[in-house]
């Protein structure tokens, strides 16, 4: 069963020098979580091209970010909030760029996008394989 | 702890060297692609970037390194990496970028082509 402290929220302004909070956040949950140092790094990479799809060069809004662990998997979600300057749903596709696909389809087990409350959402989930020495 | 992303340049048989250390995300990029934008513009056609002491870099970067080897290329040129980190290699090698790059393990190495 899922417990409380399983569930790590992060809400950050959208600005390029802020998205390695999203890095260390899912690199020290990862390492509490027991990921090999492989996994972690693979995990830094993919939650950094999450962001990176929704926002691309934009600096404005939020993002918001939830990491879920669930025994041997995370799961991070990333939603966009573009405030009041807008831009919604629709901007769902443009942003996710072919390398950021590449990478995500290289580094973790599963990804998607959807909507969720009319704001677009980038999803991965990655099973920890290797155990951290 | 974060290593900081510095920048700095050195020539080496007349070929720039942009020796690059820290980390190369959003919020970097834009640093490195300007100064080697601005070497291209100079008239340096071919441009060494040593990537030894990078300890991160997302496609953000990727997509500087690929818009300045197009403009090397288009001026008969070319933009040599230089890179050992398995890290780093993985990050060109799932992206299909290893077919693209000319890569190299030493800086004197690529100077020499």
């Amino acid at each position: 069963m899922q417990q409380l402290s399983d569930v790590v929220e992060l809400s950050i302004p959208v600005r390029a020098d802020l998205v390695v909070l999203a890095r260390l956040t899912a690199a020290t949950i990862a390492s509490r979580a027991g990921f090999g140092v492989e996994e972690i790094e693979d995990l830094r990479l993919a939650v950094d091209e999450l962001c990176l799809s929704l926002v691309g060069g934009d600096s404005s809004g939020r993002l918001m970010l939830e990491y879920i662990r669930d025994n041997d998997v995370i799961e991070i979600s990333c939603t966009y909030d573009p405030g009041a300057e807008g831009g919604g749903a629709d901007r769902v596709s443009p942003k996710h760029d072919d390398l950021s696909v590449r990478i995500l389809e290289a580094l973790v087990d599963q990804h998607g996008r959807d909507v969720a409350s009319e704001r677009p959402r980038a999803w991965l989930r990655k099973r920890r394989v290797h155990t951290a020495v | 702890m974060e290593q900081n992303f510095e920048i700095s340049e050195e020539s080496r048989n007349d070929i720039p060297v942009v020796s690059v250390s820290g980390e190369i995300d959003v919020a970097t990029a834009p640093g490195l692609r300007e100064r080697l934008q601005a070497l291209v513009a100079s008239g340096k056609s071919t441009i060494v970037v040593d990537l030894l002491n990078v300890s991160f870099l997302d496609s953000t970067a990727l997509g500087v390194l690929v818009g300045v080897l197009k403009r090397c290329r288009e001026a008969g040129g070319d933009l040599r990496l230089v890179m050992t980190e398995p890290r780093i290699q993985k990050v060109f090698e799932i992206t299909g970028l290893t077919d693209v790059f000319t890569m190299f393990s030493t800086v004197d190495e690529a100077a020499q082509g």
